[in-house]
């Protein structure tokens, strides 16, 4: 699903090495054993090729080469048809600088990322933790519930909530009309449709990092709470003092993926607004979709991914750093 | 216990009894608010566009499935049904053939570059489609893939690919090895216990990886959107598109029923499998 990010399980790839025969022992310099190794892979030629060879390649020719290829259109000017690809060095750059729309769309993938925060790190986790308390008497049903938008395609869902919330439909009027305020035009007024955008991203979302908290949280062992109560602690402090740090690695993974699928975020917009009224719903993957695929400028279109891949790498380190430090020691 | 300290047993039980009570109809209620726009959407598939304009929320007086067979006939649905179910089916299906040998390799070899390569290929997951896509297109062109089936498959089976590698390194790693041992012993190669010993035992794991990267394709909308220009070969996410066209719905029967029915098979698809797909979600995640 769109989805995830994953971080890496390599446990000790090496711990349990194949059969004694081709096994290496700490025998030589480090530089050496690497060297065996090596050549204990390439002597099972079959595993080689097509356990590490073939995925390099397809990941080379689908992933790292479209992205090197993305960065270099940037400093180029190119119409998608012709083969004339013309270097112009910084001038997407210049003109992404002077361009009020690309601030726009910026702004708004800024604003869309970081209030999705509270749909995954704040709202998913008091859930989670409520329904998880033993206090809920049905509490897998409620869980199933949020956990439903996921499996909806995010078309589906912009294309249910653009006619549930579009004026003529009257659903949003009675709603109005029961909090006696005035009818919002939710998808209409500049000021409010982004966050109507990034409230349906966050319907869509949620049970995501509930899901995930869900899990955490049926694993912190129930000896932590007994030690912490008979130490006197109350529920509140209990709270504080155990469930928030030992889920201190979930919040790391929910934040990550988070941020990760609120900067790619180009389906709702496409659907429900395509960017309307007039910028006011622009993200930076629907106005680099557009410049590139409606406007056919590509080059200014690859400046744009770039912005977005500087903005989603910053997050992925985080969590390659982390895979790394958990990752074996020795062996690569 | 003194008939006192009963007393106040049972007095603290019922008070417990009565906060459950009261939480869990908090979070039904919050469940339910939740639930409503799809609920609304499903009784709204249901009405006439008169009964809709009429009154919005109400139930629906008498049950129409006309939208239901207009939807069917104006989306061709069954076509983008099947086309839906062959990207999602051939993506995953070779995502996942993909993955066995480089699973087994993580799994089971030591080697200097391993973590780094393992790393490389996730980065594929953390990434926006969005900053492959002008390449992607323009490599479509060139080998003559672009607008058709295969090119499509091709694609959602490389970005899937990771994910599975991912899930099944994770499941093989924990596998106790000492039937491939011996199976090696006597003389049996990679492919040998690959195929009768390892895999046999790894079904469950494959399963989970192919039905998240199945359900992730099926979802899927701008790779779709971006490489696919005929109608014919539109899946789901693109085909019901054509509802959206123009901000002022003229009817709204129509698109609700074309949620309904494109939402219905993965939803049934998600309760038989729920456990499978959130095991699968966290593994892919957190693990």
């Amino acid at each position: 699903m769109s989805e995830h990010l994953a971080q890496p399980d390599l446990r000790r790839p090496g711990d349990h090495p194949g059969t004694g025969a081709d096994d290496v022992t700490v025998n030589r310099s480090g530089r050496s054993i690497a060297w065996q190794q090596w050549r204990r892979l390439l002597r099972h030629r079959e595993v080689f090729l097509l356990g590490v060879l073939l995925p390099l390649l397809v990941f080379i020719f689908f992933v790292g080469y479209p992205i090197v290829y993305t960065i270099i259109l940037s400093f180029s000017r190119w119409d998608g048809f012709s083969n004339i690809v013309t270097y112009v060095g910084l001038d997407n750059y210049r003109r992404l600088i002077a361009d009020q729309d690309f601030w726009t769309a910026l702004s708004n993938t800024v604003k869309w990322t970081v209030s999705s925060l509270v749909f995954t790190n704040v709202l998913a986790f008091l859930l989670a933790a409520i329904l998880r308390s033993g206090y809920v008497y049905v509490a897998p049903l409620i869980r199933l519930c949020f956990f439903l938008p996921v499996t909806m395609s995010l078309v589906a869902i912009g294309l249910m909530f653009s006619f549930i919330l579009t004026p003529a439909f009257g659903a949003v009027s009675i709603v109005a009309q029961v909090f006696g305020v005035s009818e919002p035009d939710l998808l209409g007024n500049p000021g409010l449709v982004l966050w109507t955008l990034i409230g349906v991203f966050g319907w869509s979302y949620i049970g995501i990092p509930l899901l995930l908290f869900d899990a955490g949280l049926t694993q912190i062992p129930e000896e932590l709470y007994e030690a912490a109560r008979l130490e006197g602690a109350s529920g509140f402090q209990q709270m504080m003092l155990v469930t928030l740090p030992m889920l201190r690695p979930i919040f790391m993974v929910v934040t990550v993926l988070g941020v990760l699928e609120a900067l790619r975020a180009f389906d709702l917009v496409l659907v429900m607004t395509r960017g309307g009224p007039g910028h006011a719903s622009d993200t930076l993957g629907y106005f680099m979709w557009i410049q590139s695929f409606d406007e056919r400028r590509f080059g200014y279109g690859a400046a744009i991914s770039v912005v977005m891949l500087a903005l989603s790498s910053v997050f992925a380190l985080i969590y390659i750093r982390r895979a790394g430090r958990d990752a074996l020691g020795g062996g690569g | 216990m003194t008939r006192w300290a009963a007393a106040v047993d049972r007095g603290m039980r019922r008070r417990i009894r009565i906060g459950r009570v009261a939480a869990t109809a908090a979070m039904a209620l919050l469940a339910l608010a939740f639930a409503y726009p799809a609920f609304l959407t499903v009784i709204t598939s249901l009405k006439s566009q008169e009964a809709v304009l009429d009154d919005p929320l109400g139930l629906p007086r008498q049950i129409l499935t006309e939208a239901y067979a207009t939807t069917w006939q104006v989306l061709v649905f069954g076509r983008l049904l099947l086309n839906s179910s062959l990207y999602a089916a051939a993506g995953a299906g070779i995502a996942l053939l993909l993955a066995i040998y480089p699973a087994y390799a993580f799994s089971r070899f030591r080697f200097l570059g391993a973590r780094t390569i393992f790393i490389l290929l996730l980065t594929t997951q953390m990434l926006p489609q969005e900053t492959a896509l002008i390449p992607l297109y323009d490599t479509l062109t060139r080998l003559g893939l672009l607008n058709t089936r295969a090119g499509l498959i091709l694609i959602h089976a490389a970005w899937g690919m990771p994910l599975q590698i991912l899930l099944l390194t994770g499941f093989l790693t924990n596998q106790p090895r000492e039937l491939e041992d011996s199976a090696r012993i006597d003389g049996a190669t990679d492919r040998q216990t690959l195929r009768y010993i390892v895999l046999p035992l790894a079904l469950p794991a494959m399963a989970v990886g192919f039905l998240l990267n199945f359900v992730g394709i099926w979802k899927e909308f701008i790779f779709a959107i971006t490489f696919l220009n005929s109608e014919a070969l539109y899946p789901l996410t693109t085909g019901i598109l054509k509802f959206t066209n123009s901000q002022f719905f003229t009817s709204f029967t129509l698109p609700a029923a074309a949620v309904v029915i494109s939402q219905l098979p993965l939803i049934l698809l998600f309760l038989v499998t729920y456990r499978w797909l959130t095991r699968g979600i966290y593994a892919g995640a957190v693990k």
